[in-house]
């Protein structure tokens, strides 16, 4: 795949600079479009998502809970801004130095360099293959107290930073997130109780997220290096997914992050309990096996999100849907409007 | 602690890990030579004993590469030594200084251990052979605290794999820094947790049990 095959234009102010709750509203009266397995789209409030699902289907989503991993730094080039990425070890973390937070790097930094917070000290020890805006850094303390002391949520120049409760969901248990996993952000208390009423599953699994990712750079998309991300598909997740699946029940991935931790522990025919760290680039050329449905946000264009959702629909009805929901004025990122895609039977490419 | 048979090589790779600010130990040598092998063990117990060992010297065999019904067996019995035969011995000798140190052994493997491509059972068959060396160990070794895995880091554009492809451009096949991060990770994990476990640094899952 061609990486202008994931190009779309759509106009700054639909970035959602506040979340739902600071505008007045629930998180859960967020706008849910809905693609289905023909093409076509339709529009919802997040609150009907219950009656959009049939008892039986099973929901999966990512337990993970996001950390304050936004850092602010002294380098050579003056106060920058050290975003944790992926951790290796207490000391040993993937990180990206940035000019702020709204100026993303490559800095001009060199192997070796220190950065100094607080204290304390980083050190760039090497830049990550593939990926120069990002380093592998090493702390002089547990970066953990170095987040409790002056860490504050990932956020861009789109929307301001709010309080940490911002940044998790219902689901939020094992902290480990750079960013959040927002696709669950909005299901409330209420939604996830008429949810289980009807007979609908929900399990999880955790994934900690990395920093997000920029435009994909290579000109073929299945090209582009990503970094791992830690995991764990626990035992009684993996039988659930695949007892769902045996009786015929739809399987959703609440969130991207939930289709690559799925994927890495698909074995040919079946799920399996599994962990770990996974760098797994789900694309056209991989498709998807486990998941019959996705809910997500609305993605930026010539990123690996939007290559994991041309597994789920052919290029042309993802192109045609982002049309929709510009069209219809959805929001986009953490704070923004859902998207539920169902799987279509999309040819091989 | 590092060793080579080539001393420019090795004294450059020494320089550079200095540069980084590590302490570095280099001597050059044969790791068939059993005297070789006391001495690297008689100098990392000066420096402190051994926490990780990673036999990675390694001899791809005749060139170019025979089919097996045509090898010569003197030379594959050479290619055993060192692929084989040597890191177990190493490994033997390395033995307390690793139960002292509950360390870490890393073996490095290669897919055409697994594989059976053709004109590449000499080398596989070694490699094949370590492999099954890295999963025993694990058990055999574990009651003494001490832990081994096994690593295959895929194509790199290393000299071993442009002798292997002599006629070839390899300039397509990524730097051998496109398995550090994999590095960066193992080191950090448990290693009784990793023991018995074969990666392979290049692939996209590296995994723990669950």
């Amino acid at each position: 795949m061609k990486r202008e095959e994931l190009s779309f234009e759509r106009p700054t102010e639909l970035f959602a600079s506040q979340p739902p709750e600071m505008r007045g509203q629930s998180r859960d009266e967020v706008r849910l479009m809905v693609t289905w397995p023909e093409g076509n789209n339709s529009h919802h409030v997040f609150t009907d998502l219950p009656t959009l699902l049939k008892q039986g289907d099973l929901l999966v989503v990512n337990e993970s809970a996001t950390l304050p991993a936004s850092l602010p730094a002294t380098s050579q080039l003056g106060n920058i801004r050290l975003n944790l990425s992926t951790r290796f070890s207490d000391n040993l973390w993937i990180a990206e130095p940035r000019w702020s937070v709204s100026r993303p790097g490559p800095l001009p930094l060199e192997e070796g360099e220190t950065l100094q917070i607080g204290d304390a000290t980083a050190k760039l020890l090497k830049s990550y293959p593939g990926i120069p805006r990002l380093w592998l850094t090493q702390f002089s303390i547990p970066a953990t107290s170095l987040m409790a002391k002056y860490g504050e949520p990932i956020h861009y120049s789109y929307a301001p930073v709010y309080p940490m409760e911002a940044y998790q969901t219902l689901f939020s248990i094992f902290p480990g997130s750079a960013e959040m996993p927002s696709a669950a952000r909005p299901i409330t208390s209420r939604v996830h109780n008429t949810l289980v009423a009807q007979g609908i599953g929900i399990t999880g699994l955790t994934l900690h997220t990395g920093v997000s990712s920029l435009e994909i750079e290579d000109e073929i998309v299945e090209h582009q290096a990503l970094y791992p991300e830690t995991f764990h598909v626990p035992a009684a997740t993996a039988n659930a997914v695949n007892a769902t699946r045996a009786r015929g029940g739809r399987v959703v991935a609440v969130g991207t992050t939930v289709v690559r931790a799925l994927e890495t522990a698909w074995n040919g025919s079946m799920v399996r309990a599994c962990a770990g760290s996974t760098s797994l680039y789900v694309h056209p050329g991989t498709g998807v096996h486990v998941v019959d449905g996705l809910l997500t946000g609305l993605h930026d264009p010539v990123t690996s999100h939007l290559a994991m959702l041309s597994t789920l629909m052919s290029i042309d009805h993802v192109r045609k849907a982002y049309a929709e929901a510009v069209e219809h004025r959805y929001l986009w990122h953490e704070f923004g409007d859902s998207h539920l895609i169902w799987k279509q039977q999309v040819e091989s490419n | 602690m590092i060793t080579s048979r080539t001393e420019e090589e090795l004294y450059d790779a020494a320089a550079s890990l200095r540069a980084m600010g590590a302490k570095v130990k280099a001597i050059t040598g044969d790791i068939n030579d059993p005297n070789h092998r006391t001495r690297l063990l008689q100098e990392t117990n000066l420096m402190g004993g051994v926490s990780l060992l990673v036999n990675n010297a390694s001899d791809l065999g005749e060139t170019p590469r025979p089919e097996l019904a045509r090898a010569s067996l003197d030379r594959f019995r050479q290619t055993l030594e060192t692929n084989l035969v040597s890191p177990l011995a190493l490994i033997q000798q390395a033995l307390p200084q690793l139960q002292q140190s509950h360390g870490l052994v890393i073996n490095i493997t290669s897919d055409a251990g697994e594989a059976g491509y053709e004109r590449w059972g000499i080398y596989g068959s070694s490699k094949a052979g370590l492999d099954l060396v890295s999963k025993t160990l694990a058990a055999e070794l574990k009651p003494l605290g001490i832990s081994v895995v096994a690593v295959d880091p895929g194509d790199m554009r290393t000299q071993m794999h442009q002798e292997a492809f002599p006629d070839e451009d390899i300039s397509d096949r990524p730097l051998p820094e496109v398995t550090l991060p994999f590095w960066a990770w193992l080191i950090h994990q448990d290693p009784r947790t990793v023991s018995g476990i074969r990666y392979e640094a290049q692939g996209a899952l590296w995994e723990i049990p669950a």
